[in-house]
């Protein structure tokens, strides 16, 4: 059993008059399975990076190309998110449908790391 | 300025002899370029229990190509009671997680169409999130005449 900490600030002084300065942390408890943070070269075929055999977990997800997206889906043909150049996700994820990521075009990288509660 | 986020995930005992530490940022900017987003949506939402409520415009409500608004959203469930207490969320009618008192999440989305709508729904008892919605443009609804 480890405990797992992950943080998230948002910042900006100038999308509103009010400046946005949000912090919020969580203190996750990870027993089972783990892919601990793995880099993968994707293409635009499908490729399952989060297989159902998982339970409650929690995803991390960094596109480290500088141009080109990639998509996401966690339900087969169905886009639920797409990552920009740069760009990471954080959410917690049932296990109940796979994660299939493939890029927008050609070979990007895919940062991601999944722990199981 | 323009609006960023930052992530770390830590653990010191994940694995033996190596302590975990990720750590990333990124600029919310509009889709396929470099310029600042310009909309922001910040709240805090009381949910009832077993009823589905969405967060962000549909992508209709939104001008240009949808498939090209770049959107973020974050919720983080600030409940604090037990394990029966957590929200459910989901796009296009796949619920795709659970948000337990204190967890968070965020997620770039693509409004690729309406049916990619993004749904809460509480579950246990009244969950209370806080959420933040970033994006390009969206049309706000048409008051009633």
């Amino acid at each position: 059993m480890a405990t797992l900490t992950p943080t998230l600030t948002l910042a900006s002084t100038d999308i509103g008059s009010d400046e946005l300065s949000l912090s919020v942390t969580d203190s996750l408890t990870v027993s089972q399975d783990v892919i601990s943070p793995s880099k993968v070269k994707l293409t635009t075929s499908d490729l399952e990076i989060g297989p159902t055999t998982y339970g409650k977990s929690y995803v991390y997800l960094k596109n480290t190309d500088d141009t080109i997206a990639i998509n996401i889906e966690i339900t087969d043909g169905n886009s639920t998110m797409q990552l920009a150049a740069g760009e990471f996700a954080f959410f917690p994820w049932t296990g109940a449908s796979g994660i299939v990521a493939f890029s927008a075009s050609g070979t990007p990288y895919l940062e991601y790391a999944i722990f199981e509660a | 300025m323009a609006t960023t986020a930052t992530i770390s995930i830590s653990s010191p005992d994940l694995m033996p002899g190596s302590s975990l530490s990720i750590a990333a940022n990124t600029t919310l900017t509009k889709a396929g370029v470099t310029a600042d987003l310009t909309q922001m949506e910040t709240g805090v939402l009381s949910l009832v229990s077993g009823t589905e409520y969405r967060l962000g415009p549909l992508a209709t409500e939104m001008s240009g190509d949808a498939h090209d608004i770049a959107s973020y959203l974050y919720i983080c469930n600030t409940t604090t009671e037990d394990a029966t207490y957590y929200i459910d969320w989901g796009i296009n009618e796949t619920m795709i997680g659970r948000l337990y008192a204190g967890d968070w999440m965020f997620i770039p989305w693509n409004a690729s169409d309406d049916a990619a709508e993004i749904e809460v729904e509480p579950q246990g008892g009244t969950n209370t999130i806080e959420y933040a919605f970033f994006n390009s443009d969206f049309i706000l609804p048409t008051a009633a005449s």
